[in-house]
C-alpha cells in the first residue's frame, strides 16, 4: 500500500531507523555546511544583499549564457530521448543484425567524457578535423567552421549523454511483460502501435527519470561549449566556475547555480506529479523473457539498419581516434600532420615513468568504490521509504537530498572544509578537515541525487502485489526488501553503482579542496601531469590517462554487464533477461500465492 | 553467486571498507593536528614539468622529507584559506604576490625571516612585514614567431594589436579569468588607467581598453596550446609567461619574438611562506632556508629555465633567460592595490566584456 499516514510510517522500526539516520545525515552534511556558506555569501553584513541579482540582470553576457544553457537543456531533453530510445530499441527490442556489436559501439560513452570526448569530436569534425579536411578537398567552398556553435554542441552532447538511456531504459525494457506484447500482436496490432501503446508507456517512469538527468546535464554543460561553442554559443557553467573560485564573486556563482538548480527542481516536481497520476508497473511476473521483434515492413527494416550502423560509426570513431592519438607525438596531434614517424610509445613511457604512478589509481579506485557502494546501499533504503510513504516530511527530505544538484561541487567542497575544521557535536566532536574521511563524505553527497532519482524510478515499476504477497506469507519488512524488492531493482542498482564509480574515478572539483596530502587521487595526478607552462605533451598525456581509465571503466562495466550478458546470450534471451528471469524465479512462489489475477499494464488512454 | 550471499558480501565489503578508511582517518588526523614530526606537507602550484619530483628528490638528499601537494594557483589559495582553522599544509611556495597578499590578509601565512633574506631584493616580496619571500621572477609577455612575422614588422606596443585593424582576430586572448596569467594581463591592461573616480578605481578609458582587447582577439581554445595555433596559422600573437618560451621553441621549431612595450611588461614574483598554525613550523623554516638558498635556487634555475630573485643564484641561470628578462622593463603595477580590486575587475570583465 502506498501510505500517506504518519502513524503507519512510524509503526515500522526499519522506517524509523532509516528516517533518523537520514535526518541526521541531511542536517549535518547537506544543510548545515551549505546554509552557513550561503548565509555568509548573501548576507555579508547581516543584511540581504541584492548585489548579485543586480549584477546579473545588468549583464547581457550572463543573461545570454544563461539563456544558452536553458536552450541547450531543453533541446537535449528532446534529442537525447529520441536518440537514446532509438539505440535502446535497436539493441534490445528489435531484431537487428549484429546488435551486440552495435551495443558495444553505443556503450563507448560509458567509458569516457568531458574534455576528451569534446576534443575527440573536434579532431574529426572541427576546423582542422580530418572529415572536414576530406570534404573540403572535394568541395572547397564549405565553411571549415561548420561544426561549431549550438548545432555542434547539441550533436556532441546528444551522443555523449545517451549513457543513462542505454543502462536504465535498457533494464526497464527487459522487464516488460512479454505476454502483453504477444497478446497485442495476436489482436493484430502493428509494430508501431505496440511500441507506442504498450512498450513506451511501460517505460515512462524511467523515461521521466532520465529526462531530468539529461536536462540537468544540459544546464551544467561545461566542456563541450568551451571546445565547440565558439563565441556564439557559450553557456553559464564556465562563468559559475570562475566566480565560485573568487571569494568576492561567490554570491554570483551561488545565485547562478541556484537558478539552474531551481529549474531542475521545478522539472522534477512536474515529473513527480505526472508519475504519481499514473499507475505504472511493468515487471513480468512470469518468466517469459522479452523476445526481439522483427520489423515487418522491409523498407522500414532497411532504414532502421542503416540508421543504426551510421550511429555506430559516429559513436565509435572518436574512441578509436583517442586510442590512436595516445600513441602519437603531441605536435602531430595539434598541428594535424600525422605520419608514420609520429607514432611513439613516449607518452606511455612518460606516464609510467612517473614515480608512484600506480598509487593515485589505487586511491581513486578505493574512494570511488566505497562511495558508490555506500550511496547505493543507503539510497536503496531511502528510495524505498520515500516511495512507500508520501507525506510532507518525506517530500521535504527528498528535496533536501537534491541540494548537491543545486550547488556547484566547488561550493559544496569549500563548505565542508570550513564547517568541519573544528570539533563538531553532530559528528561526535570529530574534526574532519585534513582527514581522509572528508573526501569520502563529499563523494557520497554529490552522488546522492542521481542515485536517488534512478532508484526511485526503479522502485516505482515494482508492483505492490509482490510485496503484499510476501507480507501475506509472513515475511518481515527487511526480509521483503532483501529477497523480493532488491533483486528486482538490482540491475538498476548495479548500473548506478558502476556509473557512480566511473564518474568519481577522475573527479577533480571535489578532490582539489578535500584530498589528504598523502593520498592523492587520480584527477589531481592527471591534472598535475598535464599542467605546467612547459608541458607541451599535455593533450597526449591526457589521452594516455583516458585510455587507462577506459580500461578500468570498461572492466567495471564488464563486471556489471558483461558476464550477465554472456550468460543470457547462451540462453538466447536479451540482456538482463537473466536478471529479470532470476527475479521471476525468486518471486515465483510469491506470484503463485498471489490472489489477484495477473494484471496487464494499462496504457493511459 | 546466490543473490543473498552477494548482497551480504557487498554490504560487508562496504562496512569493512568504511571502517578501514575511518581508522586510517583517525591515524592520519595527526598530520593536520599537533604532530610536530612526520613528513612536511608542501603546497605549491609550481609542481608541473617535473618540478615537484625534482624538489622532493633534492630535499630528500638535503635530509628533509616532503610531500608535494600541487594545485592550480586559485584553487591552492582557496584551499589554504578554507583550511586556515586547521591547516593541513606546512609551507606554500610558487604563488604570485597577489595570491600571497590574499593569504596574508586572511592570516593564513605567518612571518619568518629566512637565512637568505639578505640575498634577495625584499621589495619583490613583502617589504613591510616580511611574511612572504621572493623566489623566482617571470615576465608575462606577448610573443610571436619571427619565422612568420619578422621582428621589424611586429608592433612595438601591445595596444597596437587591438587598435590596428590589421591584427584583428590575429592575437589570442585567454578568457579563463580564474587563472593567474589572464588576471595579470588584465592588471597590466588597467594599471595605466587607475582613477579613483572611475568605476572600480579605473577610468572609462581603461575599461575601453579591456573591451577592445577582448573584442578584437581570438579566444583561446580549450586544450590547444598557443604555439600549436601559431604554427597552423590560426593566430600570430599570444600571451605567455617567459619561462615557457624555451621549451616551445624546441618543440615547435619556432623562433620566438617578444613585444617589448615602452612602459614595460607585467612581472610576477613567486613567493614562499610558512603556513600559519602548522605544528611543524621548525621543519617548515628549515625547508625555506634550504629551498631559497643560492645553491638550491641556482640548481633549480639551471634545470627549469627560471630567473631566480636570489642574486647569487642568478649566475647559474640560463644565459638566454637572463638576457630576455633583463631586456624587458618592468611595468609599474601596484600589486597591493591590484590584489584588493582584482576580484571585482575580473567579475566586471567576465560579465561585460568577454566575447
Amino acid at each position: 500500500m502506498r501510505n500517506s499516514s504518519w502513524r503507519g510510517m512510524l509503526r515500522s522500526p526499519l522506517v524509523v531507523i532509516v528516517l533518523v539516520v537520514l535526518v541526521w545525515f541531511v542536517a549535518t552534511f547537506l544543510v548545515l555546511p551549505n546554509a552557513t556558506l550561503l548565509i555568509s555569501t548573501f548576507f555579508p553584513d547581516g543584511r540581504f544583499s541584492f548585489r548579485a541579482l543586480e549584477k546579473l540582470v545588468s549583464s547581457e553576457r550572463a543573461l545570454n549564457s544563461l539563456w544558452h544553457s536553458f536552450a541547450l537543456a531543453a533541446t537535449l531533453a528532446v534529442t537525447v530521448n529520441v536518440v537514446g530510445i532509438f539505440i535502446v530499441l535497436v539493441t534490445d527490442y528489435f531484431k537487428i543484425r549484429g546488435s551486440r556489436v552495435l551495443w558495444l559501439g553505443y556503450a563507448t560513452t560509458l567509458i569516457y567524457g568531458g574534455i576528451v570526448l569534446a576534443a575527440g569530436y573536434n579532431f574529426i569534425y572541427g576546423k582542422y578535423g580530418f572529415i572536414t579536411n576530406a570534404v573540403r578537398n572535394v568541395f572547397p567552398d564549405i565553411d571549415p567552421n561548420w561544426f561549431s556553435g549550438y548545432f555542434a554542441v547539441v550533436v556532441v552532447m546528444t551522443l555523449a549523454t545517451t549513457t543513462n538511456h542505454m543502462l536504465f531504459l535498457g533494464s526497464s525494457l527487459a522487464k516488460i511483460d512479454y505476454q502483453t506484447i504477444e497478446a497485442a500482436r495476436n489482436m493484430g496490432a502493428s509494430t508501431l502501435t505496440i511500441l507506442w501503446r504498450i512498450v513506451l508507456p511501460a517505460l515512462r517512469p524511467m523515461i521521466f527519470a532520465v529526462t531530468v538527468l539529461t536536462f540537468l546535464t544540459g544546464l551544467g554543460a561545461l566542456t563541450a561549449p568551451l571546445v565547440l561553442g565558439g563565441t556564439d554559443f557559450q553557456t553559464i557553467a564556465p562563468m559559475i566556475l570562475t566566480f565560485s573560485k573568487s571569494s568576492g564573486s561567490r554570491d554570483l556563482a551561488a545565485l547562478l547555480a541556484i537558478i539552474l538548480g531551481l529549474a531542475t527542481i521545478v522539472l522534477l516536481a512536474m515529473m513527480n506529479r505526472v508519475e504519481k497520476s499514473g499507475v505504472y508497473f511493468s515487471v513480468a511476473k512470469v518468466a517469459t523473457p522479452l523476445q526481439k521483434q522483427r520489423i515487418r515492413n522491409p523498407l522500414a527494416n532497411v532504414l532502421v539498419h542503416v540508421a543504426a550502423y551510421v550511429l555506430f560509426v559516429i559513436y565509435a570513431l572518436p574512441v578509436l581516434l583517442i586510442v590512436l592519438f595516445s600513441f602519437l607525438e603531441s605536435t602531430a596531434i595539434s598541428t594535424g600532420t600525422i605520419t608514420w614517424d609520429a607514432f611513439t610509445l613516449a607518452n606511455y613511457a612518460t606516464v609510467f615513468g612517473t614515480p608512484a604512478v600506480l598509487k593515485p589509481f589505487v586511491v581513486s579506485v578505493v574512494y570511488s568504490a566505497l562511495a558508490s557502494l555506500i550511496v547505493v546501499l543507503g539510497m536503496l533504503f531511502v528510495a524505498r521509504v520515500f516511495q512507500k510513504h508520501r507525506n510532507p516530511v518525506t517530500s521535504l527530505l527528498e528535496y533536501l537530498l537534491h541540494i548537491p544538484w543545486i550547488l556547484p561541487t566547488i561550493l559544496i567542497a569549500l563548505a565542508l572544509v570550513m564547517t568541519f575544521d573544528r570539533p563538531n557535536p553532530l559528528i561526535g566532536g570529530q574534526v574532519l578537515t585534513g582527514t581522509t574521511m572528508l573526501l569520502l563524505v563529499a563523494y557520497v553527497i554529490i552522488k546522492i541525487p542521481f542515485t536517488l532519482r534512478l532508484l526511485k524510478a526503479a522502485f516505482a515499476s515494482v508492483p505492490e502485489s509482490l510485496e503484499d504477497a510476501a507480507r501475506i506469507l509472513g515475511a518481515g519488512p527487511l526480509f521483503t526488501l532483501r529477497t523480493v524488492l532488491v533483486p528486482l531493482v538490482l540491475p538498476t542498482a548495479a548500473a548506478i553503482t558502476a556509473l557512480n564509480f566511473n564518474s568519481l574515478l577522475d573527479d577533480y572539483d571535489a578532490a582539489v579542496f578535500l584530498y589528504h596530502p598523502l593520498y592523492e587521487p587520480l584527477g589531481l595526478a592527471i591534472r598535475a601531469s598535464t599542467e605546467g607552462e612547459n608541458n607541451l605533451d599535455a593533450m597526449s598525456i591526457t589521452f594516455v590517462y583516458t585510455v587507462l581509465l577506459m580500461i578500468i571503466m570498461g572492466f567495471t562495466m564488464w563486471l556489471v554487464y558483461g558476464r550477465g550478458r554472456a550468460s543470457s546470450t547462451r540462453r538466447r534471451t536479451p540482456r538482463l533477461g537473466a536478471g529479470a528471469a532470476a527475479a521471476g524465479a525468486v518471486t515465483g512462489s510469491a506470484a503463485a500465492a498471489e490472489v489477484a489475477p495477473v494484471r496487464v499494464p494499462v496504457p493511459p488512454a | 553467486m546466490n543473490k543473498r550471499i552477494r548482497f551480504t558480501a557487498i554490504m560487508a565489503t562496504a562496512l569493512l571498507g568504511t571502517g578501514a578508511l575511518a581508522s586510517c582517518a583517525t591515524a592520519d588526523a595527526g598530520s593536520g593536528g599537533d604532530d610536530a614530526g612526520g613528513t612536511l606537507i608542501v603546497y605549491t602550484n609550481s609542481n608541473g614539468d617535473g618540478r615537484g619530483e625534482w624538489v622532493t628528490a633534492q630535499a630528500k638528499e638535503a635530509g628533509i622529507d616532503i610531500e608535494i601537494v600541487g594545485l592550480g594557483g586559485a584553487d591552492l589559495a582557496n584551499r589554504i584559506v578554507a583550511e586556515k582553522n586547521n591547516p593541513v599544509g606546512d609551507v606554500v611556495f610558487g604563488l604570485n604576490n597577489m595570491f600571497f597578499e590574499t593569504l596574508k590578509e586572511e592570516d593564513a601565512v605567518t612571518a619568518y625571516e629566512p637565512a637568505w633574506a639578505g640575498e634577495v631584493d625584499q621589495e619583490s616580496g613583502d617589504p613591510e612585514d616580511g611574511v612572504f619571500w621572493p623566489l623566482v621572477e617571470q615576465a608575462i609577455v606577448t610573443v610571436y614567431d619571427t619565422n612568420t612575422i619578422p621582428a621589424a614588422d611586429a608592433p612595438t606596443e601591445v595596444a597596437d594589436l587591438w587598435e590596428d585593424a590589421a591584427y584583428d582576430g590575429r592575437y589570442e586572448v585567454n578568457t579563463a579569468l580564474g587563472q593567474a596569467t589572464p588576471q595579470l594581463v588584465l592588471a597590466g591592461l588597467l594599471a595605466p588607467y587607475l582613477d579613483d573616480d572611475g568605476d572600480l578605481g579605473v577610468s572609462d578609458k581603461g575599461w575601453e581598453q579591456v573591451e577592445e582587447y577582448f573584442a578584437h582577439g581570438s579566444p583561446a581554445e580549450e586544450g590547444t596550446d598557443l604555439y600549436a595555433r601559431m604554427t597552423r596559422g590560426d593566430v600570430d600573437f599570444g600571451v605567455l609567461p617567459s619561462s615557457g618560451i624555451t621549451a616551445r621553441d624546441a618543440e615547435y621549431g619556432t623562433k620566438t619574438g617578444v613585444i617589448s612595450p615602452a612602459d614595460g611588461v607585467p612581472y610576477v614574483t613567486e613567493q614562499i611562506a610558512v603556513i600559519a598554525g602548522t605544528p611543524r613550523e621548525t621543519a617548515a623554516e628549515e625547508f625555506i632556508d634550504w629551498f631559497g638558498s643560492a645553491e638550491t635556487q641556482g640548481a633549480f634555475a639551471a634545470e627549469f629555465a627560471s630567473y631566480p630573485v636570489n642574486e647569487k643564484a642568478r649566475a647559474e641561470a640560463l644565459p638566454e633567460v637572463v638576457e630576455l628578462i633583463e631586456s624587458l622593463p618592468k611595468q609599474d603595477i601596484d600589486y597591493s592595490l591590484t590584489r584588493e580590486n582584482i576580484g571585482a575587475w575580473v567579475e566586471k570583465t567576465e560579465l561585460e566584456y568577454l566575447p
